[in-house]
């Protein structure tokens, strides 16, 4: 049904150093996979008045009620529509769980902690998305960007301010 | 604790044992609190569960509970032992509730992460205070200590049980080679050993296996043990044999007079180096071996034949916990029928069951069963059949979370009692349906409601003894808790038979607050009217503010909390016959009569309770002002309205009045309207609390799942009003 992939429990072993991979926008992110618990295919959602405008509302995952975040706008990268390879990837951090909408799901991918630099500091003061990516990793030829997903779940600091552009990063 | 190995789950047992220990003192204690004294099984009973408290408390190494619940341990020990005539029984029920006090307020510490780190020595030092005022005051004015009365009280015990004539007594001294390590566990085996052919055996030092230092005293002093068995002295010899631990080993036979008395051999011990020995153990030690003693006996003397077997000793020393639930055989087959289980697992599987619920519904409306010309009868049966097994389900799940009000009342019970006792009036106290099964999440929050109430009837409520009399009142001050269970409600009411409400004086003072309409006289309010009064916040009549009440905080919180959880206080009472509160509050909080309404594509439900009327209204019924705000006009009376759409910020709500319907709320006398697009229908939700990362949204409560999978919001009526 909704269900094209479960994860599954595995060992701290097997799941170190694999990161589930999507894109959105022009960029591929990249997350730990020990926080995605399951990813399914979009689904209706239910709004919620008066939220942040990245909160999109409430989907019911078998009879757990999860709040769902569009990645797109989180990383103001505007909304766009949701289609057939829209996903959503249900992670959980630190007891929450949250479903981030994801324009598409890339691979579960292998990365070697020499492969993974810190974001570079150069350029524009961008904030508003360094916060959430706490490092750059070479995959073969693409780059893909490491995100922290408690910075992403939580606001901690003033977003406001200049927009990230992800451009920038390449 | 020792930090090397894991003791969470022996904790989270110490914790969960000893607080069942506690609740069932507390009852025991004030079932007893208005007779003269306790009986015989109470003390026993008190006794054994001090003793267990002491001893795993002591693995715990929570000293100060260890300390108090010895204590009482030896309070109890000597009442039952020397059957004291004139105990101040009161003062004894009070010392007893004060220590389970101070023991479950550690244990709550300690529940919470913190060390148990209490001062106990008052309450020690209370204690020992009450134990030399009964000793002195009764048993016959001995004035000794307590030991000295274990030398002749045995006997009477032990005239029955030493019956059979094949049995012998022994007397048996085994010293240790002063090299031996862990001598307290080598005594155990010996113990152990003996016990094969003992009817009855008595050892001292008798905390082999929780008192890590009595390997030193047993090897400084000898280990000592009595024994009644019936065989010869070199089969005993054979059974503790000489290894490489024992040095040496002395058996002596003796007659039964001899055995009762104890270990204290006196004038009769042939060994001089025994006396010498006794006369130096501390008197801790003696009242130990003697309470140990005391409960062999107390044992014996419930069979009355001697056919102890020596399995019960066996349990006895080493889990007087399990002893004490297979000595009390009543509750014994109900005790057996309950497991306790973790919350969320029932949460767990009542999630379970209400998606199993929905995705019945998905399976029996789908589409592909509306294909003209399928034969569905076998389904429809089908369909039927598995409808009315999940509705089954679903009633079990929520029957298994009902819990019994017993608990609840059992603690109100308490707080009559302090009170009462504190005002000095003589209060009677009566549970009714107290077995009424209620949702455990309703009963956390009625708790302190409902404490606040009874002490209110003891309070001022009932008048003091001296008042009562003066009115000629000649029944005793009765305070009567009850609850039943009516047309899906429950109703727990606090009656008392005191003064009742004065009116006059409810009116006078809101009068002075400026509650009243200036040009209401007071006759225009009815008798409901007035007691709401009480309710209001900073209202109190009580001149004089008590420990317990007249500060004016409390009926208005006690309100506040009950309508939290959808209930209502309801009030009567009838001048110088005294008054009822009563309480109406749902059976469970987990499903709700709900009205299900949309408003543009969202799906919203509100509790029914809270609507008086839907209407649907015309253009020029509604009035704006200038500032945005909007009323409207229904049969003369002026509401304020809120559009939901609007306030929301939802999408492709409808925008004209006309084509919605109006929703007339009332919470707390005060009315508004609510406008929506269409209703839906009115059908059982389950309240599921919106997930905590997203925040707070004024005007909503919840979500649920609705029939088709989707989810609606659970719009909460007061933050609207608000």
């Amino acid at each position: 049904m909704d269900e094209m992939m479960n994860t599954g429990v595995g060992s701290a072993d097997t799941q170190e150093g694999k990161y589930m991979t999507f894109k959105s926008g022009s960029e591929y992110f990249g997350l730990e996979i020990q926080y995605v618990q399951q990813i399914i295919q979009f689904q209706a959602i239910t709004k919620i008045p008066e939220t942040e405008d990245y909160i999109k509302g409430l989907i019911n995952l078998r009879g757990k009620i999860v709040p769902v975040v569009d990645v797109r706008v989180r990383f103001k990268q505007g909304e766009c529509e949701y289609n057939d390879k829209t996903c959503i990837l249900v992670i959980v951090v630190k007891d929450t769980t949250v479903g981030l909408i994801v324009e598409q799901i890339a691979e579960v991918a292998e990365i070697q902690k020499e492969n993974i630099l810190p974001p570079p500091t150069i350029g524009r003061n961008d904030k508003g998305h360094h916060k959430y990516v706490y490092g750059i990793a070479k995959v073969g030829n693409s780059v893909k960007l490491l995100l922290d997903p408690e910075k992403l779940l939580y606001d901690d600091e003033n977003v406001d301010g200049d927009s990230a552009k992800m451009e920038e990063e390449e | 604790m020792a930090g090397d190995f894991n003791t969470e789950s022996m904790l989270d047992m110490y914790l969960f044992e000893n607080s069942q220990l506690l609740e069932q003192l507390q009852e025991t204690v004030l079932e007893q609190k208005d007779a003269d004294c306790f009986d015989e099984d109470s003390i026993n009973e008190i006794f054994r569960t001090m003793h267990t408290i002491k001893g795993s408390s002591g693995i715990m190494m929570f000293d100060n509970i260890t300390a108090v619940s010895h204590k009482l341990e030896d309070v109890f020990f000597y009442l039952r032992e020397s059957h004291p005539d004139n105990v101040p029984h009161v003062e004894l029920v009070e010392h007893v509730l004060e220590v389970e006090d101070f023991i479950s307020n550690e244990m709550e510490k300690i529940r919470g992460g913190e060390p148990a780190d209490g001062d106990a020595t008052d309450i020690i030092a209370d204690l020992d205070k009450f134990l030399n005022k009964i000793k002195n005051g009764g048993a016959g004015g001995e004035g000794g200590p307590a030991v000295e009365n274990v030398h002749e009280e045995p006997k009477h015990f032990y005239i029955a049980p030493v019956a059979s004539a094949a049995s012998r007594f022994y007397k048996i001294f085994i010293h240790f080679f002063p090299e031996t390590e862990m001598a307290n566990v080598h005594a155990y085996k010996t113990v152990y050993a003996l016990k094969e052919i003992a009817e009855d055996i008595l050892y001292s030092p008798e905390d082999l296996l929780t008192d890590e230092k009595c390997g030193e005293t047993i090897i400084k002093e000898g280990f000592r043990i009595l024994l009644q068995a019936q065989c010869s002295e070199e089969e005993v010899r054979e059974l503790i044999g000489v290894g490489y631990d024992i040095e040496k080993v002395d058996v002596f036979e003796c007659d039964a007079n001899q055995f009762l008395l104890g270990f204290d051999f006196g004038d009769t011990e042939p060994l001089p180096q025994i006396d010498l020995e006794s006369s130096v153990e501390v008197i801790e030690a003696k009242q130990e071996a003697a309470a140990q003693a005391g409960e062999a006996k107390a044992e014996e003397k419930k069979p009355e034949t001697p056919k102890i077997t020596p399995g019960d000793f066996v349990i006895q020393s080493k889990e007087p916990g399990r002893q004490k639930k297979l000595a009390k055989d009543k509750p014994k087959g109900e005790k057996a029928a309950f497991i306790s289980v973790n919350v969320s697992k029932m949460d767990q599987l009542m999630d379970l069951i209400g998606e199993l619920v929905i995705s019945e519904s998905v399976v029996l409306q789908s589409s592909d069963l509306k294909v003209p010309g399928l034969n569905l009868d076998n389904f429809n049966k089908a369909a039927a059949q598995l409808a009315s097994i999940s509705t089954d389900l679903q009633n079990v799940i929520m029957s298994m979370r009902m819990v019994p009000l017993t608990n609840t009342f059992q603690k109100m019970n308490r707080i009559v009692f302090d009170v009462s006792r504190k005002l000095g009036k003589d209060i009677e106290f009566v549970m009714v349906g107290d077995s009424t099964e209620v949702d455990k999440n309703i009963i956390e929050h009625i708790s302190d409601p409902l404490m606040h109430l009874v002490r209110n009837a003891v309070d001022h409520g009932i008048e003091s003894n001296e008042e009562r009399a003066a009115s000629g009142k000649t029944e005793k001050g009765k305070v009567t808790l009850s609850a039943k269970t009516e047309a899906g409600k429950v109703w727990i009411s606090v009656e008392d038979n005191g003064t009742g409400l004065d009116r006059e004086k409810i009116l006078a003072k809101a009068r002075k607050q400026g509650i009243l309409e200036d040009n209401k006289p007071d006759s225009a309010y009815n008798d409901k009217e007035v007691y709401q009064f009480i309710t209001l916040p900073g209202f109190s009549t009580n001149e004089q503010v008590t420990e317990y009440s007249g500060r004016g905080v409390g009926m208005d919180v006690v309100v506040q909390n009950i309508q939290a959880i959808g209930g209502a206080l309801e009030i009567e009472s009838t001048p110088g016959k005294g008054s009822i509160m009563s309480l109406k509050i749902p059976l469970t909080l987990a499903i709700i009569d709900g009205i299900v309404m949309e408003v543009g594509t969202s799906s919203f439900v509100m509790e029914t309770g809270v609507i008086k009327q839907f209407i649907r209204v015309k253009e020029d019924m509604m009035i704006h002002e200038p500032n945005g705000d909007e009323f409207v006009m229904i049969r003369g009376d002026c509401f304020p309205v809120i559009r939901l759409g609007n306030w929301y910020g939802l999408e492709e709500y409808q925008e004209s009045v006309e084509d919605g319907v109006m929703l007339i709320l009332e919470v707390e006398d005060r009315k508004i309207c609510l406008l929506v697009d269409k209703l839906v229908g009115e059908q059982e939700i389950v309240v599921k609390p919106i997930p905590s990362y997203i925040k707070k949204v004024k005007g909503l409560s919840g979500c649920t799942q609705l029939g088709d999978g989707s989810i609606a919001l659970i719009l909460d009526a007061p933050g609207l009003v608000e």
